[in-house]
This record gives C-alpha cells, structure tokens and sequence, in this order.
C-alpha cells in the first residue's frame, strides 16, 4: 500500500512525465552531452581521445576565439541597448497618445517586423545597406556626401547587422512593454499630473519601476537572442570582411559543420552557456530581481 | 497644437519603420534594370512578375511553404498537450521534489538551445532522424518555456474554486479538465502564438538538421537561395516577399488576437 503522501508524489510526477521525458532527452542531456563532448577530441568513426580541457586551452590561446567572443558582445551590446531602447521610447509614445485608430495602426506597424522570419530581414537589410544601390547607403551619402560601405566594413558590419536586428525584434518588446503600461492605474499617473509632475518623471520614477519586471524579462531574452544571433550574420557578411563579424554563434557553426571539429565546437558551445547563466544572474541581481520569478 | 506635433511624430516613425518592408516588395516586382538605379526610384515605370517565374521554376517555395507549416503547426499543437499537464502540476500538485525540478526547468530555459546543435546532432543522428522534420520538431517542444509560462498563469487561478470542486469528489484530472484548462483558453492560445512564430523562424538548428533541399523551411530555403544568387536582388526580394505574405495575411486577419498573446507573454511575472 501508498501513503498517501508517496500518492501525491506519484500523481504530481505523473502530470511532469510526458513533457519531462522529452526535456530530459532532447532539452537537458544536450546541454551536459555538450559539455562532455567538449571535453574529448570527437570522432565518431575513429574513436573520441580524452582531451581534458584541452580544446577550451585550444580557444583560449587563439585569437579567432577572442575576436569572435569580442564581436558577440559588441553585437549583443549594441542590438540590445537599440533594442530596448526603442522599445522604451515606441511604448510611452504609445501610451501617451490617446487610443485611436492613428495608435492602432501604429503599433502594428512597428509590432509586424517582428512576424519576419530572420532571412527575410536579413536580406532585406543587405538590400538597404548595398554599398552602390542599397536605399540607405543613398539617403546616407545624399545627406554626408559620402556613406560608408556598411556590410563591407570592418567598423561598421557589426553595428549594421544589430541595427537590422533591433528593427526586427523591437516591435515585440514595445508591445509587451505598452501592455504592462496599460495596466498601471490610470489615478496614479493622474494624481502625479496634478501634484505638478513632469512627463519625464512620470515616466521614470513611476512608470518605469512599476513595469521592471517586464523589463527584466525582456532583457534575459534579447541578451539570449544577441548572444546566439547567427542567421542574419551569415546572410548579410557571413563573417566577413576578414573576421570581423565573425560572432561566436557562427565561429560555433563553422568549428563543427565546416571544419567537423565537434570537440571545439562544443566547447565554445559550453562557454557562450556559462557566459548566459553569469549574465542572467548578475542582470537579475543588479536590478534586484531576483525574487520576481516565483 | 502639442497634439498635432505628437501625431505627427507617431505617423512619421511608423512610416520609417515600414520603409524596409515597402521597398522589398517595390523591388520584388521591379523589372531588373529599374533596380539598379542611381537615384533608386519608388515608382518604376513598368512592373513585372518575371522574378516570380524565374524564382518558382528554379526553387521549391511551395514545398518550404507546407514543411514550415507543418513544422510549426506540429510545434505548437504538441507543444501545448505537453505544457499543459506539466504546468499544472508545477502550479497546482504538491509533491516532494517539485520546487527542485522547477528550478532546474528554469536553468535550462536560460541555456539557449542553439548552441546545443552539436549534441543535438548526434543524439538525432543515433536516433536516426536527422533530416526529418521530426528533429527539429522535438527540441522546439522541449523548451521549458512553455511549461513555465502556463504554470506562471495557472498559479494566478483563485485556489477556492478548485477547493470546492476537490469537496464535490472531483480528482485532479477533473479539476485540470473541468476548470483550469476552461479557464485558461487566453493563455493557451498565446503560448500556441508564441510557439508557432517561434517554430516558424527557427534557423540554426534547422539548418544542421535539415541538409535536402526538399525537406527545408523557409528561412533555410532563403538562405540557400541568397547563396546561389548573390546580387539577382530582383529575385531574393520576390522570394522574401513570398515569404512574408501569408504571414502578411494572417496578421491582417487575427492582428489582434496576436498581439494580445505575445504582449500576454512576456507580461508575466
């Protein structure tokens, strides 16, 4: 016979199993199977050598690894800052405005990127930004006299390839951010008004705290989308010119399916997941969210 | 007059945004020597199709489109069976061990999947299911973020209604059935949002998974055809624009419906 208590036990692990078992395989064991192969020099057909920490040694003494690792996090800097940047100023113009047919389009407008699929914006974007037909290149030069061959550009490739980025992913935050927004009571912002309170503060002293927890959220997931961006740098540089947009998703990419060196790969797979983990910790401390999950 | 300065503003910005979007599809029907134009021109003077034949007779977009949607539909529709009960007893079971499980589901929605594509490679391959929609399907159910955005709704569900359902001789099966599911239709269709659209732009994993130009979703079928025509922009904008059309459509038709589940998504706590 159960008790009653090993019932509950049973029951509850029941409900998990069906999802749990999928996880297990196909989400968890990757994430420690990764580890592992990152640990051997991997041959499936002529048998794995135990490296030890041999291939992270590998990465950390080439500069193909650092340069990679220093275009992540100028990528993921810039398209996050732009990101949610916009978002912010999209969200309290929305909010601002009075809710109207002119609010409605607007907010689909700069929500429908969003729905694109990363080809789509990325070839869009190398389209714009074509060093002798792209629009912008045009408008650019029209106005400056002289525009930079953007995609072609040691300086300017990574900074182009987030602009496309933070176009493509801002709508949604500005959707999600305007809707926490709406769910601020009215009477607070109103009684600030009458207590003579600016349009500044009442953004940043009482609109902005109360929807940090959206905030929050928000940045673990554009950090994790500008940590892991690889389809729109392959369409528009494919790492280039040189190494120099060469991220670290696509130095992954490379080390594995071109130069079939999985031990490597997995290795740099291993340190973008500790570099997410220590980002994620450290952003919810600092914003002292820690607590906000449960 | 402040009013008429904001408007204004606003229609200015959502213009600019929808700029990229515009001259796509411009540039899709433009004849190719009005494209390469110096200063680029917004209204050409004649408009053709012939990139819509030219892209058609070399590329399977059809076959991209029905593996995209299958993909994705799949995605979703699983995705959802298996949140559901596993969300619920994370937000409404008590057991022993559930708030050590729980964290761990947490830690790993933090570790983006697509940097497992090297493991998931050869677990795929040992199950033999490498280049089948399959493979990509199943991570894509895997994510742990669909259990935990359900459970963050579930959990806001008042405990008294199932207290007396529980008085009544109602097992959990029921409760799940009779009341939580009901109550959380909303919910439940913004995790379905939420999964589609991300299933329909997943890219790094498809791309290892998927190696036959037949079984290839349409962000990978893009890609491929970027890497055969460089500089034919006529024809890569006709296949972009393809590709944004049915979603074009179904946005029109359910736009508010799908704003409402991805604001719903990341408006949880």
């Amino acid at each position: 016979m159960f008790s009653k208590r090993m019932k509950e036990d049973l029951v509850g692990i029941l409900y998990i199993l069906p999802f749990g078992i999928i996880w297990l395989i196909f989400s968890a064991w990757p994430t420690i199977y990764g580890f592992v192969i990152s640990l051997y020099d991997w041959n499936p057909l002529k048998g794995s050598k135990f490296l030890g920490f041999g291939n992270y040694i590998y990465l950390f003494t080439h500069n193909r690894f650092w340069n990679s690792l220093f275009r992540t996090l100028e990528f993921a800097g810039i398209f996050i800052i732009l990101t949610l940047l916009l978002a912010l100023s999209f969200a309290f113009l929305l909010y601002f405005f009075p809710k109207s047919k002119t609010r409605t389009f607007s907010e689909s407008f700069l929500f429908f990127p969003y729905l694109l699929n990363v080809s789509v914006i990325a070839l869009i974007w190398k389209w714009l930004l074509d060093p002798d037909f792209g629009l912008i290149t045009y408008y650019i030069s029209s106005i400056l006299g002289k525009a930079p061959r953007f995609l072609n550009s040691i300086f300017w490739a990574v900074p182009a390839i987030a602009l496309a980025s933070a176009w493509w992913l801002s709508g949604y935050r500005t959707t999600i951010f305007l809707t926490a927004l709406e769910t601020v009571p009215k009477e607070l912002v109103e009684s600030a008004k009458i207590d003579g309170a600016g349009t500044w503060i009442i953004m940043w002293k009482i609109l902005f705290p109360l929807i940090r927890p959206q905030f929050l959220f928000s940045l673990v997931l554009t950090t994790i989308s500008g940590f892991t961006a690889l389809g729109q740098v392959m369409i528009m540089t494919d790492g280039g010119p040189g190494n120099a947009s060469e991220v670290l998703a696509l130095y992954l990419y490379r080390l594995g399916f071109q130069y079939f060196d999985m031990g490597k790969a997995a290795a740099a797979g291993s340190v973008l997941v500790v570099i997410m983990f220590v980002l994620t910790l450290v952003g919810m401390k600092i914003l002292g969210l820690g607590g906000e999950i449960e | 007059m402040k009013n008429l300065l904001y408007r204004i503003i606003l229609i200015v910005v959502s213009i600019i945004w929808m700029i990229p979007i515009l001259w796509m599809i411009d540039t899709a029907f433009k004849p190719t020597p009005h494209i390469f134009t110096i200063p680029p021109k917004w209204i050409s003077p004649s408009y053709t199709l012939e990139h819509f034949y030219h892209l058609i007779e070399k590329w399977p977009m059809g076959q991209w489109f029905i593996n995209s949607t299958i993909i994705a539909g799949l995605s979703t529709i699983i995705s959802i069976i298996l949140a559901i009960p596993a969300a619920f007893s994370f937000a409404r079971l008590r057991w022993r061990g559930r708030d050590i499980l729980f964290i761990i589901f947490l830690i790993t929605m933090l570790a983006p999947w697509q940097v497992n594509i090297i493991p998931l490679y050869f677990i795929m391959n040992s199950f033999k299911l490498l280049n089948t929609h399959i493979s990509v399907i199943l991570p894509i159910i895997a994510m742990s973020i669909s259990v935990f955005l359900l459970r963050q709704f579930f959990v806001t569900i008042p405990k008294d209604i199932e207290e007396s359902a529980k008085i009544d001789g109602c097992s959990s099966f029921q409760i799940l059935i009779k009341i939580i599911i009901p109550m959380s239709l909303p919910a439940i269709a913004a995790l379905g949002i939420y999964i589609f659209i991300f299933a329909w732009n997943e890219y790094t994993w498809s791309l290892v998974a998927l190696q036959r130009t037949k079984m290839f979703t349409i962000p990978i079928g893009l890609k491929a055809i970027q890497g055969a025509y460089d500089i034919d922009y006529g024809l890569l904008m006709m296949a972009a624009f393809l590709a944004t059309l049915p979603v074009l459509v179904v946005f029109l038709i359910l736009r508010k419906r799908i704003m409402e589940g991805m604001s719903w998504s990341g408006t949880i706590r």
